[in-house]
C-alpha cells in the first residue's frame, strides 16, 4: 500500500517537473509573470511532494517493511537504528532517490531565494532545474524505483553492506549529494545567462555563493569517504584514484576552478565565458561520474550493455552536452567582457589564469586517467588498467604548481605587475620557511624515510609549502596594514578573501600532509601471544590471543596490541575482525588506530590461526601526517564557510541589467 | 658457479622449511614491495596486490615470492604476469603502443597550455572591442575620417 503512495508520489514529482520545465520556457520566451509563478508552483509542488515520497521510505525502513524490495535488501531485523536510518541511501535506488530530494529541495530554495535583480532571468533558471528534476523523476519511476514491491513479505531482510555500516559512510552520500546538487544552480543560472543573452546583475554573487556552498560540501564529502576507506577497507591509504573517487574529484576541481574564474569575472569583468562553461562541465561531471559507475562501464566495455540504466545516463548525457553546446555557440558570442583598461600582462589576473590550466589539466588528466581503459579496450581490444601510479606520476607536479601560484598569485595585484613589499614578503618567506620546515622535519620523524629519493620529495615539499605560508601571512600583512590594523574593519569588509587566504593555508597543510605518503613504513608480521616486533622506533607487544567480543550487531575477533615508542606508552592499538550475522562465512577488517597529531599507528589483523587464536598475523603501518590531511580539509571548510559570509564580493557588478516582465494589455 | 647455485639451494631451502613452521609466512623486503606494488590486484579496484589480501592477490604475491626465490628480476617477473593476464595486470598503461597516447597528453598539455595561455591571453592585453567605443581616441579618428567624408561629399 505505502509502495504504491511513494510510487504514484513520484510519478506525479515527474509530471510537475515536465510541466514546470515547458511552462517556464514558455514564460521566459512571453516574459510572462503569471506563467513564471506556476512554474515556480510546480517546482514547489514538486519539493513537497517528494518530500512526503522520502518520508515514505524513511517509514518503511524503520518499520523494517520487508514487502518492499529495497528494505529487504538493505536492511535486516538486526541492524541498529542508526543504520536503519542512513540504510536509505546504501544501495543505488536510494541514494538516487536521496539526490532527487536534495534537488528538488535545493531548487526550490533557489527558486524562492533569488536576488531581486535576477528576476527576469529566473524562467530559465527554473526551466534547467526542473528539466533536470523530469530526468532524474523519470529514472526513479522507471529503472531505479525504490519502491518495488515484494509479496509476501519475507521475515527478515538479507542486511545493510557490512562495509557501509561506519558512521563516515553514513553522511559520507548525503553531503555529496548535496554538493552535486548545489553545483546544480550555477549550472541553471549558466544556462539562463546563455538564454537571456548576458550576464546579469546579481549572476555573480548568487552563482559565487552556491558555487561556495558546494565547493564545502564537495571538500568535506570527498575527505569523508577518504577517511571511511582508510579506517573501514586496511590498506592504509585513504586515496586510492579509483573511477568512484575521481568522479566525485572531477566535479570539485571545476567548483574550484569556478570559483576563481568567479573571482576574475567579480574584479574585472572578464572570464565571463570561462565561468559558464566550467559552470556547466561541473555539473555535468557530478553525471558523468555517476554514469560511469552506475553504467559497470568501468569495469569493463562490455558490460555496458548489461544495465538499461546507463544506455539512459548516456542518452541524457549527450542531449545535456548537445543542448549546452549548441546554446553556447548560439548565444555566448553575445556575452562581452565588461570595458576594463589594463588587463592580462603580468598581473593576479594572468596567475588566476595559470591557477585555472592546473587545475583544468588536473581534472584533464584525472578524466583521462579514468575513461582512458575504455577508450584502449574499444579501440584495441586489449584490457588495460589506469590506477594510482598513472595519476601519482602527474600529481606531485601539479601540486607543486598549486604551491607556487597560491604564493604569487595571492601576491600580485590586479592590473598591475607590481608586487607591494614584493621583495621583503618572499625573501623574508625564504628565510621563514627554513625554521618552520626544521620543526616540520624534527616532528614529523621524517629522516626516517625509506629511501633517498622520497627524503629529497618531502624536504622540498615542506620547504615549498612552508615557504607558501610565509607569503600568503605576508600578504595578510599587508592587507591589514594597508587597513591600519583596523582588524574589526578588515572582518566586516575582506571576509571573502580572509575566507581564501584559511582555505588556502588549508591547501597547504593538506600538501604537507600528502607528502607523507612518501615515507612507506610498513612490515608484515606474524606474532605468537606475548611476543613483541619493532618497527621504526616503534614497540608491539602481543599480550594474548584472539579475544572474543560482541559489539551491536557484530561478533569481534578482537587482538589488543599495546605499543610503545622509545620506551613511552603511546596506546593500545584494538584491531579485530568482525563477522555479522546475515554473512557468516564472511569477515571484515576492523583496523586499530592509535597515535598522536604527527604519526598514525594503524594495525590491520591480517589473520589468525583458527585452532588456538595464539598465533596472530598484522600488517602494521606507521602513516605519518596522515592526520594533517584531516585537519587540513576542515581548515580548508572553514575558509570556505567564511567566505559564504561576505556581503561584498560580487556587489560592484558592471553586468546588464536584466529587463522587465512583458506588462498585460 | 656451483657454489653460488649451492648458497642459492640452501637459502631457498631454509625459506621453505620457515614457511612450513610459519603458516602465515610475509615478506617485507624492498624489492618484494616494488614489484608487488606494480601489479594490480584483479578483484578489488583500485588496489595492489601488494596492499590486498583477497585470494586472487595472496596467490600472485606467492608467485611473486617464488620467482624471487629463483632470482629472476623485476622486468622478467613483470613480464611474465603481462603474459599470462595481458597488460590489464600491470597498473599503469604500456607505454607502447596505442596505450602511449594517455602518456602523451597530459605532458603534451602541461607543456603546451602555458605557451598557448602566453599566445592567446598574456601577450593580448586588451584588444577587445566593446560596442567601438574601447577607446577615446579610436571614436575621434573614426569622427574625423566621417566629417572629412561629409566636407568632400
Amino acid at each position: 500500500m505505502l509502495a504504491n503512495y511513494g510510487f504514484f508520489l513520484m510519478f506525479l514529482c515527474c509530471i510537475a517537473s515536465v510541466y514546470g520545465t515547458l511552462s517556464a520556457i514558455v514564460a521566459a520566451y512571453w516574459r510572462h509573470k503569471s506563467l513564471y509563478m506556476s512554474s515556480k508552483l510546480a517546482l514547489t509542488a514538486t519539493a513537497v511532494m517528494s518530500t512526503i515520497a522520502c518520508a515514505l521510505l524513511f517509514y518503511a525502513l524503520q518499520e523494517r517493511d520487508y514487502s518492499l524490495l529495497y528494505v529487504m535488501k538493505n536492511s535486516s531485523n538486526d541492524l541498529p537504528f542508526m543504520y536503519t536510518v542512513t540504510a536509505f541511501w546504501s544501495s543505488l535506488e536510494g541514494s538516487h532517490t536521496l539526490w532527487t530530494w536534495l534537488l528538488a529541495l535545493v531548487a526550490c530554495v533557489a527558486m524562492w531565494t533569488h536576488s531581486k535583480e535576477n528576476e527576469h532571468v529566473m524562467p530559465w533558471v527554473s526551466a534547467s532545474l526542473q528539466a533536470v528534476l523530469a530526468w532524474m523523476f523519470y529514472l526513479a519511476v522507471t529503472h531505479s524505483d525504490p519502491f518495488v514491491q515484494q509479496l509476501p513479505a519475507p521475515a527478515n531482510g538479507r542486511g545493510m553492506n557490512e562495509l557501509l555500516q561506519n558512521p563516515y559512510m553514513a553522511i559520507h552520500p548525503p553531503m555529496l549529494f548535496l554538493g552535486y546538487v548545489g553545483l546544480a544552480i550555477p549550472f541553471a543560472y549558466a544556462m539562463a545567462a546563455l538564454g537571456y543573452g548576458d550576464i546579469t546583475q546579481g549572476w555573480n554573487k548568487t552563482v559565487r555563493r552556491w558555487t561556495l556552498f558546494s565547493w564545502i560540501l564537495l571538500t568535506a564529502a570527498i575527505t569523508l569517504g577518504g577517511r571511511w576507506a582508510y579506517v573501514e577497507l586496511g590498506w592504509a591509504g585513504y586515496w586510492a584514484w579509483d573511477p568512484v573517487e575521481n568522479s566525485s574529484f572531477m566535479p570539485w576541481l571545476m567548483a574550484t576552478a569556478l570559483l576563481h574564474s568567479l573571482l576574475v569575472q567579480d574584479k574585472l569583468g572578464h572570464l565571463k565565458r570561462l565561468s559558464i562553461i566550467l559552470a556547466i562541465l561541473g555539473f555535468f561531471m557530478c553525471f558523468f561520474g555517476t554514469f560511469i559507475t552506475r553504467s559497470g562501464i568501468i569495469s569493463s566495455v562490455h558490460s555496458f550493455a548489461e544495465s538499461s540504466i546507463g544506455e539512459n545516463y548516456l542518452i541524457y548525457l549527450t542531449s545535456v552536452m548537445f543542448v549546452c553546446i549548441s546554446l553556447f555557440v548560439w548565444r555566448a558570442p553575445s556575452i562581452l567582457p565588461s570595458e576594463t583598461d589594463k588587463v592580462w600582462g603580468i598581473s593576479k589576473e594572468s596567475a588566476l589564469i595559470i591557477t585555472q590550466f592546473l587545475v583544468l589539466s588536473f581534472a584533464a588528466i584525472v578524466f583521462i586517467g579514468t575513461m582512458f581503459p575504455i577508450v584502449s579496450e574499444w579501440t584495441t581490444g586489449q584490457r588495460i588498467s589506469v590506477q594510482a601510479p598513472y595519476f601519482n606520476a602527474f600529481a606531485p607536479w601539479i601540486g607543486l604548481g598549486f604551491t607556487v601560484m597560491i604564493a604569487f598569485g595571492n601576491l600580485m595585484r590586479y592590473q598591475s605587475s607590481k608586487i607591494p613589499y614584493g621583495k621583503r614578503i618572499i625573501f623574508g618567506s625564504v628565510l621563514f620557511a627554513i625554521p618552520l620546515t626544521a620543526f616540520l622535519v624534527y616532528m614529523g620523524d621524517v629522516m626516517q624515510t625509506k629511501t633517498t629519493k622520497n627524503l629529497v620529495a618531502q624536504f622540498i615539499g615542506f620547504y615549498l609549502t612552508s615557504w607558501a605560508v610565509g607569503c600568503l601571512l605576508g600578504d595578510l600583512w599587508v592587507k591589514v596594514k594597508d587597513l591600519r590594523y583596523n582588524w574589526t574593519l578588515f572582518f566586516k569588509r575582506n571576509l571573502a578573501y580572509f575566507g581564501a587566504f584559511v582555505a588556502h593555508i588549508g591547501m597547504m597543510i593538506a600538501i604537507m600532509g600528502f607528502l607523507g605518503n612518501y615515507r612507506g613504513l610498513e612490515k608484515k608480521v606474524t606474532m605468537k601471544a606475548g611476543e613483541t616486533t619493532t618497527l621504526f622506533g616503534y614497540e608491539f607487544h602481543l599480550k594474548q590471543g584472539i579475544q572474543i567480543k560482541k559489539d551491536e550487531n557484530a561478533t569481534l575477533y578482537w587482538a589488543p596490541v599495546v605499543v610503545h615508542k622509545d620506551g613511552q606508552l603511546v596506546g593500545t592499538v584494538e584491531p579485530a575482525q568482525s563477522r555479522y550475522p546475515t554473512k557468516p562465512d564472511q569477515s571484515f577488517n576492523e583496523i586499530g588506530i592509535e597515535g598522536d597529531f604527527w604519526n598514525d599507528v594503524y594495525l590491520v589483523l591480517v589473520d589468525f590461526d583458527r585452532r588456538t587464536g595464539n598465533q596472530i598475523t598484522f600488517k602494521i603501518n606507521i602513516n605519518p601526517t596522515v592526520r594533517m590531511v584531516w585537519l587540513a580539509i576542515i581548515v580548508m571548510c572553514i575558509g570556505g564557510f567564511i567566505a559564504l559570509f561576505d556581503l561584498y564580493r560580487g556587489n560592484k557588478s558592471r553586468d546588464v541589467v536584466a529587463g522587465n516582465w512583458e506588462e498585460k494589455v | 658457479m656451483i657454489k653460488l647455485a649451492f648458497i642459492a639451494m640452501i637459502t631457498m631451502f631454509s625459506w621453505s622449511a620457515q614457511a612450513e613452521e610459519n603458516p602465515f609466512a610475509v615478506d617485507n623486503s624492498d624489492s618484494f614491495k616494488d614489484v608487488a606494488g606494480e601489479l594490480r590486484c584483479p578483484t578489488c579496484t583500485g588496489l595492489s596486490v601488494l596492499d590486498s589480501d583477497a585470494k586472487f592477490s595472496v596467490q600472485i604475491k606467492d608467485e611473486v615470492k617464488e620467482q624471487m626465490d629463483k632470482g629472476r628480476s623485476k622486468e622478467e617477473i613483470l613480464e611474465f604476469f603481462v603474459e599470462r593476464y595481458g597488460p590489464w595486470i600491470l597498473r599503469e598503461p604500456p607505454k607502447e603502443g596505442f596505450n602511449i597516447i594517455a602518456w602523451i597528453i597530459p605532458f603534451a598539455m602541461l607543456f603546451i597550455g602555458p605557451v598557448l595561455i602566453w599566445f592567446f591571453v598574456w601577450r593580448k592585453k586588451v584588444t577587445v572591442q566593446t560596442f567601438g567605443v574601447r577607446s577615446d581616441g579610436e571614436i575621434v579618428e573614426e569622427m574625423k575620417r566621417k566629417l572629412e567624408a561629409m566636407s568632400k561629399g
